[in-house]
């Protein structure tokens, strides 16, 4: 019955080649986690940054969950998009973490990656935009072996995430 | 020198002439000197080189192998000639004897080393053999022509060893003669000549029997060859004697002793066969191949057990040959006594067979593709963000990108108008080909013959049955149902067969027709032609098929006959046996009867026989062969082929010519044009809207259409119906729906490229008549000349399609879910649901599932079917299942703090869910406590009960049922509204978040800077603009309602009994009762209490009394929406206030008469604000589906648009949510519809009455509004009956059902959209009478003129009638200012004009209203109920006063209030007050009756609470309460709730 609350902010991103970038964010939790309030998913914004290249969104994140164990801790899954200039998006980038573990804020760099696909796709991207993009996006967490894919390296997201966790201690958890 | 010799002489002279013969002499001498040299020394070089030659021709491998048996075997046969030589060459004969046949030899030797070196495949050159090894040879073939070349070769390539020892051994052979020959004994020549000529037959003879054959010209050689065969026996015995003397011989032989010494030949060891049986059956055992006998196998007394029999699943055992098993069974009770090995049923134990019958591994290319589809990425195109109602992540495909492919290739009529009557039989001819070709193909006929030969077979082997183990019984059973099988399988087929033959009879027939038609009409219009072509068949295999077939069906026919006569036997017996009985008590009884002599005959007759006299039956008939067999024959000529008759097969060719137009009669050339003129296209209709048309294309001479085109429908929506139209377009002009044919909607796994063209046929029911030859549709017409036989035809055909799901780029077919409902939720799981994955779409129906599996016989036990099993079990029972098998994390349970159960224990934990959940307890809880401990229980109580009740009808709440029933149901619909409005909420647009102020433009600042320079008049007030603030920044106690109370109007006045008027209606008291403010009106008494007037000087000794005159509810909603309220309300007065009176003259006087005139009562103005301005919410558009037309909604979209865009706050409704959430037009809810019969026949002369009561009976029906939350405008408009039906509404329906009324009184009514004070936006009914347009507020009954002030509609923005909407486009909307003349255009923007005609639009109103008349019984329970628990209600309120009844003035209120439900309420004050005054005058008294409708207890007690009649705590007041409730029909009720309160005057 530990209970553990995430707060915290998706900040931005840096490093994308693309410009306007938004990203949807989502938390995968095993089956012993209970969330008890907060959006276990959502999307930020278009940030198109006027200085430097960090997008920010300050994107808030508040979950309260409740545990019966500590399996399937949770898990942020990151989808980095980008708008272009006629208002269409496309994939910039996957981006996985897990939620820290010990209590207080912490900053998270998670990088992100997205499918390169055939040259013909790649081609296109590069002309007309779109890309490819995972069929099953709980790729993006799941340890399924993905040595089959080509990817090519996107930027990075920047987190900040404080943990209150509580009740770890009666069930022998140190934290 | 005897005759054979010469013979022998001659023969070699005569064969040796040869080109040699010169130097015969010669060599004869040199050659045996050669030979006796030779054989005292080695051989020379030459014979060396003619054996290193030969070793090149003699196999090498023979070498090592053969030398010890050619070391032994020639060692004594060469000893032998090698010492005779010398000896016959002393003798004459002998030398001539000797080279004659030397030369037979070499002419022997070269032929057949002539012929070994031809198998040798060499051709070693014979002659320098010849030539050089002469005695070579002659040693050679001294040895007998046993040993073969090769072993002599073997010999000579001895190596010097070998040599040396043959040269000892020749020597040793030359020693050893010399003793041999003893002196007396002949000598070597004579022994030679001995040998050679005194030839003895006898040994001889075999030798010549087995090799004469071969050496036919060479007996002598063979005699020689026998002469020295025996001196190679003699020389084996000599050695064998020569054993004794071995010393001698060792010592001549020297270190190499021979190898004979050691060596002893056996003939190889050989038992018999038998004798080996004989000893192995001593060790052996071999196990019988005969079965076992049951008994052997199973413990004693033991009966056999067949498990499979009890019902019990074995499986199938592994296949296994009988004779196998019979040898393990007979080894297992030989080797282990024990019969552990063995089953109940005797059998060896096995398991079930392992082996499946398919491999499991999946194909390894499969493997690979599903191991990369996971990680299979795709590439989307950058596409436009379509802002969806949900952003998730994890789902993957968005919605609605579903697809349906519609392939329609073409259309066939099968009649059309334009058919000529050729055409007329050709479609038949063609049908009935069609027919024939389906039945030919499928072939019934023979199939069942097929099936009867086999079953027929069954029976004739079942009769003998192999398999031991099953029982006879059985064997019997599966027989007879063999037998009653055999029986319908004839009978269909003799159905089937029979409906071949007519089938091939009318082909015939209609093509004969045809072709008199042709004649009779001189052209050709089809190009149809019929080919009989007759088939050869083998008349004498069918006539003895036909034959067999008669006979086995004669032998089945009796059978069965003899089984129904032998039945048949059995009833007769039996009956026969009654009727005997019967007989014969008849006959005792008679004579009885004859004994006694007393009764008259008749009534005997009547007592012994009761009309049931038992007939004697009639013995039954046994069956007749020879009248089955002709029974049969008949039947088979009727149906069948005669043997021997040629089989007919149509063929229908399209082979035949046309007769061309120029040669036709005028009406056909017209019929003909007409059909060219003619065009065809199939409208498509998907959830009967018009998707896609295909192409027009003409109609062919022959009817076809060929579209063959493909439809590919993105849906959205489940489809519910496909339909195609298809139409007909006749030159230019017009075009005619010929008919709607429906398509099934495909299942869910058909898609594209595996859906089969299926036909769908149609017809029409227009009625043509064409004015040339062809016959027209729905007319009757006929072949015949004399008109008899008349035919009508409808327009009919076949459209030919496909209808699939498109498959997407991934292969998964584009379906949508089943169930809209829950769209956002498709999980990984529901795809890939067991049953539709296998692709077995029949299996979808859990009941067609259980049936399939009853029908097939599976076995229930077989663990195979076992998940079938339960899914049927589990679907069949109802019982949600929840399989247990299925863990995701296995070793969660270990790992786990707590349980789930614990875990969902807690409170805690509960209430944030709750409150996450925003479930309506908890949606706005603050400060959850952390600790369980700390959260009270019964903070869930509330919440329980609504969850318990759900489903349970509470009827304690409720006095009546039927009420409690409407309340649940409204309860879940206000639910669902809410959900639906929680979800829509979250869906935040960009103005929701973000708040941009508007750039402010030129004239704007022009404005303000003008306004700088402006004078500042610092008197003047000037309202200011407040800020507003959204709803998510108020905490607690943050809002605060303004209530100014400006001035009232026609208040009451108090009667002059009161002491002194003292009309202070300041005070109001704010009641934020749920939703509502209630201004409740009082008149505050001051009552001088002093009980002494001594004391009048020094203290003041009052109380405070407050009478309740009225009230006004305003909803906060309003408050909320509008933001202000201001203006002037209706009190609510009740119609009689005891001790109070209208004061009309002073009101008379102030001039507002004229206004006032049409409306009475007192009114309060009044100005409510919120402190903070709140942001109202908007109203939450949502898009709902909807059955109406596609153009339409299109046009509500546009009309609404537009209206918007002038008048912004004028709001327009086109289009309404019915009860199931389907947008609807609004028009369709006005049509007229009957009032209650009771209501009509009230005032049979007095219409306006009739309206009023109406409006009354309308406003009867409580109020319930549907706006569930502040925020969310969404009405749910119900029809009048479901109005009528729930009892409760809001003012929608309230006012759509007064119209209703009015229309079918016959007034011009429409609904009125606006704004009313307090309701806000609502819906009012206007109506046109006598030149004046009255506005009805159907709530409360009441009416208003145009022109009224105190009408509570403040703004119209449209009508709406019948058949129209009209939007106000004036400048003004407040009802007294503006003109209600919708035809005026300018005015009034209609939404059907001549641009858009009104289609016509049914309504979805009922035909009639039926009102079923309410129990009276039932209303004076409820009002004795109600009336009770009101005093008592009242009793509990003054909890500190002892409340006394007054029964005599409660039985006088009670007769009044009849009264007052009669008369409305109206007029009756005066009368009723003087005659209240008269039975109580010594009381002062206040009372009112208060009229409500009446839906629940808890507004009446409410009612009467805030009346505050109970708050009087004068001691000694008495109360007084009547109730009274009138039924209506329809239950609806008007309760009438008398109270009074009374004090005795002193």
């Amino acid at each position: 019955m530990a209970e553990v609350h995430v707060i915290g902010q998706i900040i931005g991103a840096t490093g994308f080649s693309e410009s306007s970038l938004f990203c949807k964010w989502g938390i995968h939790t095993g089956a012993a986690w209970k969330l008890l309030s907060g959006m276990r998913e959502g999307q930020t914004q278009v940030d198109t940054p006027q200085v430097g290249d960090m997008a920010y969104w300050c994107h808030p994140i508040d979950l309260h969950f409740a545990t019966k164990g500590l399996q399937g801790w949770p898990r942020l899954h990151l989808q980095v998009w980008s708008q272009d200039s006629f208002g269409r998006c496309q994939l910039a980038g996957y981006g996985f973490c897990h939620v820290p573990s010990s209590p207080g804020t912490h900053q998270l760099d998670c990088p992100t990656w997205r499918p390169l696909g055939s040259w013909r796709e790649q081609l296109a991207r590069a002309f007309v935009g779109g890309g490819p993009q995972l069929l099953q996006a709980d790729t993006i967490y799941s340890g399924a072996d993905r040595y089959r894919l080509h990817t090519a390296a996107g930027g990075t997201v920047r987190l900040e995430l404080s943990l209150l966790l509580r009740h770890f201690d009666r069930y022998g958890v140190e934290c | 020198m005897n005759p054979e010799e010469e013979k022998v002489k001659i023969i070699t002279e005569e064969s040796t002439e040869d080109d040699q013969e010169a130097d015969v002499g010669r060599r004869r001498k040199s050659s045996k000197v050669q030979r006796q040299r030779r054989k005292r020394q080695p051989p020379t070089a030459d014979p060396k080189e003619m054996v290193s030659e030969k070793a090149h021709v003699g196999s090498q491998q023979e070498l090592g192998q053969e030398e010890p048996e050619t070391h032994l075997l020639s060692m004594p046969a060469r000893r032998g000639p090698r010492s005779l030589p010398p000896i016959p060459s002393m003798s004459r004969t002998g030398f001539a004897e000797f080279s004659m046949r030397e030369r037979l030899r070499e002419k022997l030797q070269a032929a057949r080393s002539k012929a070994e070196s031809v198998l040798l495949q060499e051709i070693p050159t014979p002659r320098p053999r010849r030539l050089r090894s002469p005695g070579e040879k002659v040693s050679e073939t001294g040895l007998g022509t046993e040993p073969s070349e090769e072993v002599q070769a073997a010999h000579h390539r001895d190596d010097s060893t070998s040599y040396s020892r043959i040269k000892f051994r020749d020597a040793v052979q030359k020693i050893k003669s010399k003793p041999q020959a003893p002196p007396g004994f002949p000598s070597a020549e004579e022994a030679c000549n001995f040998f050679t000529f005194n030839f003895d037959p006898e040994p001889e003879q075999p030798a010549l029997k087995a090799k004469g054959k071969d050496r036919d010209g060479a007996k002598q050689e063979e005699e020689e060859g026998e002469e020295e065969s025996p001196a190679g026996g003699v020389s084996r015995t000599d050695d064998e004697e020569l054993l004794g003397d071995r010393d001698t011989k060792d010592f001549l032989l020297g270190l190499d002793p021979a190898a004979e010494d050691f060596v002893a030949i056996r003939p190889a060891e050989y038992e018999g066969v038998h004798t080996r049986l004989e000893k192995e059956k001593e060790i052996l055992f071999v196990p019988s191949r005969r079965a076992v006998p049951t008994y052997k196998k199973l413990p004693e007394n033991v009966q056999p057990r067949f498990l499979e029999d009890e019902g019990l699943y074995t499986g199938a055992r592994p296949e296994m040959s009988r004779t196998n098993q019979n040898i393990m069974e007979n080894r297992l009770l030989q080797q282990d006594p024990g019969r552990k090995w063995f089953g109940d049923d005797g059998r060896i134990l096995a398991l079930p067979s392992p082996i499946k019958p398919f491999p499991s591994r999946p194909p390894p290319l499969a493997q690979e593709l599903s191991d990369k589809a996971g990680l299979e990425t795709l590439y989307k195109k950058a596409v436009k963000y379509a802002h969806r109602t949900q952003h998730t992540i994890g789902s993957g495909d968005p919605l609605g990108n579903f697809q349906l492919d519609i392939d329609v290739s073409g259309l066939i009529f099968t009649h059309h108008p334009c058919f000529s009557r050729e055409h007329v039989l050709a479609a038949r001819l063609a049908q009935l080909y069609d027919q024939y070709l389906a039945r030919h193909q499928r072939n019934k006929a023979k199939f069942l013959t097929d099936k009867l030969q086999a079953l027929r077979n069954a029976v004739r082997s079942g009769l003998h049955p192999e398999k031991p183990h099953q029982s006879l019984d059985a064997t019997q059973r599966t027989i007879n149902e063999y037998k009653s099988e055999i029986r319908e399988t004839r009978k269909l087929r003799d159905a089937e067969q029979e409906k071949d033959r007519t089938l091939l009879r009318t082909i015939i027939k209609v093509w004969k027709e045809m072709k008199a038609l042709r004649e009779f009409q001189r052209f050709t219009n089809t190009p149809l032609k019929l080919v009989l072509r007759k088939e050869k068949v083998n008349q004498k295999a069918e006539e003895e098929a036909y034959e067999a077939e008669i006979q086995a069906e004669v032998s089945e026919l009796m059978e069965e006959h003899t089984e129904e006569y032998e039945q048949k036997m059995e009833e007769y017996r039996a009956s026969y046996q009654q009727w005997k009985v019967w007989r014969r008590a008849q006959k005792a009884k008679k004579k009885k009867k004859k004994q006694v002599e007393e009764c008259p005959e008749g009534e005997t007759e009547d007592e012994l026989s009761p009309g049931e006299e038992p007939t004697k039956p009639a013995l039954p008939e046994p069956p007749d062969r020879a009248a089955l067999e002709q029974q049969a024959r008949e039947r088979a000529a009727h149906i069948r082929r005669r043997p021997g008759e040629p089989a007919l097969l149509p063929e229908l060719s399209l082979a035949g010519s046309v007769t061309p137009s120029d040669q036709c009669p005028r009406a056909e050339v017209l019929r003909r044009e007409d059909v060219k003129r003619r065009m065809v296209y199939l409208k498509i209709l998907f959830n009967s809207k018009e998707v896609s048309r295909t192409v027009n294309r003409q109609l062919g001479a022959d009817f076809r259409v060929h579209f063959g085109q493909i439809f590919n429908l993105q849906i959205f929506n489940w489809p519910e119906s496909l339909l195609l139209q298809v139409y007909e377009t006749v030159g230019h002009t017009s075009t005619v729906l010929l008919a709607e044919v429906f398509l099934p909607v495909p299942e869910t796994t058909v898609v594209t490229g595996r859906a089969p063209m299926e036909e769908v046929e149609f017809s029409s029911s227009q009625h043509v008549t064409l004015d040339h030859e062809g016959v027209g549709s729905g007319v009757p017409f006929s072949f015949e000349a004399d008109g008899s036989n008349q035919l009508t035809l409808m327009t009919s055909g076949r459209v030919s399609h496909s209808v699939a799901w498109a498959v997407g780029d991934n292969g998964t077919p584009l379906i949508p879910p089943l169930s809209q409902q829950n769209i956002g939720f498709r999980s990984a799981l529901k795809r890939a649901d067991a049953i539709s994955s296998i692709g077995t779409s029949g299996l979808t129906d859990m009941k067609k599932l259980a049936k399939w599996a009853a029908e097939s016989k599976l076995d229930p036990n077989d663990p195979n079917n076992a998940p079938l099993m339960q899914l049927i079990s589990v679907a069949t029972s109802g019982e949600s299942y929840v399989p247990d098998f299925f863990r995701l994390e296995q070793l969660q349970q270990e790992f786990n703090f707590v349980t789930n159960e614990e875990l969902n224990r807690s409170k805690r934990f509960r209430l944030l869910c709750l409150r996450s959940q925003e479930v309506p307890e908890f949606r706005n809880y603050k400060q959850i406590p952390a600790y369980d401990r700390e959260i009270m229980e019964k903070v869930f109580q509330d919440y329980e009960k609504r969850l318990r009740d759900k489903s349970v009808i509470e009827t304690r709440d409720h006095i009546d049922t039927h009420r409690a029933v409407v309340a649940k149901y409204l309860q879940q619909v206000r639910e669902s509204v809410v959900n639906r409005f929680l979800t829509a909420k979250h869906h935040i647009l960009l103005t929701d978040l973000v708040v941009e102020d508007e750039v402010p433009n030129i004239s704007i600042w022009g404005l303000s800077l003008f306004k700088l320079a402006e004078q500042k008049r610092p008197l003047r007030p000037r309202r200011k603009g407040r800020k507003k603030v959204t709803a998510q920044n108020l905490s607690d106690g943050d809002i605060k309602l303004l209530v100014n109370i400006c001035r009232a109007y026609d208040i009451p006045v108090r009667k002059p009994t009161a002491r002194a008027p003292n009309g202070d209606y300041s005070t109001a008291s704010l009641q934020s009762v749920k939703d509502e403010v209630f201004i409740n009106v009082f008149d505050e008494v001051l009552h001088d209490i002093l009980e002494d007037d001594r004391e009048r000087g020094s203290g003041i000794h009052t109380r405070i009394e407050r009478h309740w005159l009225g009230c006004v509810k305003i909803p906060f909603s309003t408050i909320y929406s509008q933001a202000r309220i201001d203006g002037t309300f209706k009190i609510d007065i009740p119609p009689v206030l005891l001790g109070y009176c209208k004061e009309r003259s002073v009101t008379a006087e102030r001039g507002l008469d004229s206004v006032r005139s049409l409306s009475e009562g007192s009114y309060l103005t009044l100005f409510i604000t919120i402190e903070p301005q709140l942001v109202p919410g908007q109203p939450v558009r949502e898009k709902f589906d909807s059955q109406e037309d596609e153009k339409l909604l299109q046009a509500t979209e546009k009309f609404q648009a537009e209206c918007a865009l002038k008048f912004p706050n004028r709001q327009c409704f086109t289009t309404v949510i019915d009860l199931s959430g389907k947008t609807v037009f609004i028009t369709r809810y006005l049509k007229p519809l009957n009032p209650p019969e009771e209501l009509l026949n009230a005032y049979p002369s007095n219409p306006q009455a009739i309206a009023e009561l109406a409006a009354r009976y309308v406003s009867l029906i409580p109020f319930l509004p549907d706006t569930a939350s502040f925020t969310g405008v969404c009405d749910l408009w119900s029809t009048s009956d479901q109005f009528l039906d729930l009892l409760a509404g809001d003012e929608e329906e309230h006012a759509v059902l007064l119209c209703n009324y009015f229309l079918f009184l016959g007034k011009k009514a429409w609904l009125v959209m606006g704004n009313a004070i307090p309701e806000g936006p609502t819906v009012y009914v206007l109506t046109w009478e006598q030149n004046h347009y009255f506005i009805w507020n159907p709530c409360s009954g009441h009416f208003y003129g145009q022109f009224d002030t105190f009408c509570p509609l403040k703004s119209v923005s449209c009508l709406i009638g019948p058949d129209n909407i009209w939007f106000n486009i004036q400048q003004y909307d407040s009802p007294l200012r503006i003109n209600f003349d919708v035809t005026k255009p300018k005015l009034w923007k209609s939404f059907f004009s001549r641009s858009l005609p009104y289609p016509g639009l049914s309504s979805v109103q009922p035909e009639e209203l039926i009102y079923q008349r309410t129990d009276k019984a039932a209303a004076a329970e409820l009002q004795d109920r109600i009336e009770k628990m009101l005093k008592e209600k009242i009793m509990d309120w003054r909890p500190r006063h002892l409340t006394r009844w007054n029964r005599h003035c409660t039985s006088t209120l009670r007769h009044f209030l009849p009264l007052l439900e009669r008369s409305h309420g109206e007029d009756v004050e005066d009368d009723h007050r003087a005659e209240l005054q008269r039975q109580l005058g010594d009381y002062r008294f206040s009372g009112f009756p208060l009229h409500l409708s009446y839906s629940e207890v808890k507004p009446l007690i409410e009612a009467v609470y805030s009346t505050g009649v109970h708050n009087i705590d004068v001691p000694n007041a008495e109360f007084a309460l009547a109730v009274y409730i009138h039924p209506y029909p329809k239950n609806v009720l008007s309760v009438w709730i008398y109270v009074a309160s009374l004090i005795r005057n002193r």
